[in-house]
């Protein structure tokens, strides 16, 4: 069962601003999404080993910034070549 | 003569030979696009300098230059494909004034091809979605009934190419999004195998899944661009190593299995159409049997559970500091400002993220993700074992006919359902294409051929072989 207060600790965790409405309706779909992927519950799964990524580190290009021509940044909010936040505290 | 009917192969010779030139062709297409676009939607932006480069183009021929494979051939490509210096939306408010400072490995290789980037098409925003209804520039129309959605998230991209707006197309598919527009709009869409083509400059949404994908209204035009876009790239570390040519050849004695789950799980309508076309390739000397692939019932929710995850996480960049949309820091705690800002994704990216910080969220990580994980290596070991029996395995791309605009969009997890026969593909990382099959109800019904990974030759010559046999109508009247 997913309760309306699991959604918006979710979606507090993921930084989204629900309405009320959201809430209401989001918690509904989610409840009815999470019962159908309850159907992995049902597989005996115990000896079959989750899919890994084959490449090694080794394979990767080296770790060399190639940068860009122009401007790589889309904002207008920017301060003394830095780009502006909010505050932190 | 309509320019903008022809073929790629058409269009490729027919500049190079100056029977017609680029900037003829180009501009036929812009007249083209102005006049169906009320119509269909298919466009987020289109190129204002498509003309300047097929100018660029014809004097190269002129001056007896050497131009590439695709010299002026008109692409769209979906606007979650960085194009450098042309806008790259995802559809969505979060991305609506980004232009990139580079080109995706993709374009690049179709510029360097000759190819002309005639515009941006419309997607689901951040491609989360199955009917393209989910774009903040409004729902693309099947050009076929234009009451009805054309598939997604691909659908521009694919509606782009059966209204004739442009030749080919470049779309992504993570779990169908290449082909199941492709069979609603009766037009040929590949996903290739995982590591096959570069995500370098793709958008990402979930990336252990996705891959770009060509459209083309035969399979020829899709091997062309293919030919062009395929190959290992240093800027995409998942990216195969090698350059794979590919061909159309007259191929007989394929053996094929028909998948029964994927027949049985379909409308009649859309059945009758699948066993027309089994008929039509045992006509042309394949060997066709029905076969099972048993764990396909668990494939929907392993797909949702790691694409939702992988999307919580990729989509966690959007902060509106780097890029965004105009909303000042000033004034906002740092955490009030960003959720503020990520209140403007849209209704099914919202929802997306929450599954999928609920899915890896504490103690529900081995329930869900750890399993889909599981799920995704049994069906590749069962597919695995099908593929030492058969060169491909078909069925319908989708289970469905194209339906009406609206009629899903309050009920996601029916609207999650209908990709049950795409998603198999995508877990697997194997190639798959859809190819039209014929019509029901005087709807496209499209015919889904897979092969084991890194064998797309393989499908293309069945793909190919059926095609030439089906003869089935590629565009509509508009």
């Amino acid at each position: 069962m997913v309760t309306k207060e699991e959604v918006k600790r979710l979606s507090w965790l993921a930084r989204i601003e629900l309405s009320e409405g959201e809430l209401e309706r989001y918690t509904l779909q989610i409840e009815e999404i999470v019962k159908y992927l309850d159907v992995l519950d049902t597989i005996p799964l115990e000896h079959v080993k989750p899919v890994v990524a084959k490449k090694k580190y080794a394979d990767l290009r080296p770790d060399e910034s190639s940068g860009f021509e122009g401007n790589a940044l889309g904002t207008k909010y920017r301060k003394d070549g830095y780009v502006k936040g909010p505050r932190m505290v | 003569m309509a320019l903008y009917t022809l073929d790629l192969g058409q269009v490729a010779a027919g500049i190079k030979s100056r029977e017609f030139s680029a900037e003829e062709y180009i501009y036929q297409l812009l007249e083209r696009i102005e006049k169906v676009e009320l119509k269909v939607n298919a466009f987020v932006s289109v190129n204002k300098e498509a003309l300047d480069k097929a100018r660029v183009i014809d004097k190269k021929i002129r001056d007896g230059e050497q131009v590439g494979a695709l010299a002026g051939v008109a692409v769209s490509i979906k606007d979650n494909i960085c194009t450098k210096g042309i806008k790259t939306t995802c559809a969505s408010k979060m991305l609506e004034t980004f232009v990139p400072p580079y080109d995706a490995t993709v374009v690049k290789r179709l510029y360097d091809a000759g190819a002309i980037v005639i515009g941006k098409t419309n997607l689901d925003e951040f491609a989360m979605g199955s009917t393209t209804e989910f774009s903040r520039h409004g729902t693309t129309r099947n050009p076929w009934d234009i009451n009805m959605v054309p598939g997604g998230s691909s659908g521009g991209s694919a509606a782009s190419v059966a209204a004739l707006e442009c030749t080919v197309s470049l779309g992504s598919d993570t779990g169908g999004s290449v082909r199941c527009p492709a069979s609603f709009c009766s037009a040929v869409g590949l996903k290739p195998t995982y590591g096959l083509i570069s995500r370098y400059g793709l958008v990402s949404y979930a990336n252990s899944l996705e891959q770009i994908g060509p459209f083309g209204r035969t399979v020829s035009d899709v091997v062309s661009v293919l030919n062009a876009i395929a190959g290992a790239d240093e800027n995409d570390h998942t990216t195969a190593e090698g350059k794979p040519m590919y061909s159309l050849r007259e191929r007989k004695g394929l053996r094929v299995g028909l998948v029964r789950e994927f027949i049985e799980g379909a409308e009649p309508t859309v059945a009758k159409v699948v066993h027309k076309a089994v008929d039509t390739l045992a006509r042309e000397g394949c060997r066709c049997e029905e076969t099972s692939l048993a764990s396909v019932q668990y494939a929907l929710a392993s797909y949702y559970t790691i694409a939702t995850a992988e999307a919580s996480s990729n989509l966690a960049r959007y902060d509106n500091i780097r890029y965004g949309f105009d909303l000042s820091p000033e004034g906002y705690e740092w955490n009030s400002y960003f959720a503020r800002v990520r209140s403007n994704f849209g209704e099914e990216v919202k929802r997306r993220v929450i599954v999928g910080s609920y899915v890896l969220s504490s103690g529900y990580y081995g329930k869900y993700y750890l399993k889909a994980q599981q799920v995704r290596s049994l069906l590749k070991r069962e597919l695995k074992t099908l593929f030492e029996k058969y060169d491909v395995l078909i069925g319908p791309t989708m289970p469905i006919l194209p339906f009406k605009i609206g009629e899903k969009i309050d009920d996601p997890l029916k609207m999650y359902l209908v990709d049950i026969d795409t998603v198999v593909a995508n877990l697997a990382g194997m190639p798959a294409v859809s190819v039209p099959a014929g019509f029901a109800d005087g709807l496209p019904v499209g015919l889904q051929i897979m092969a084991d990974e890194f064998q797309e030759q393989t499908m293309l010559d069945a793909a190919y072989l059926f095609e030439q046999a089906a003869k089935v109508q590629r565009s509509p009247e508009l």
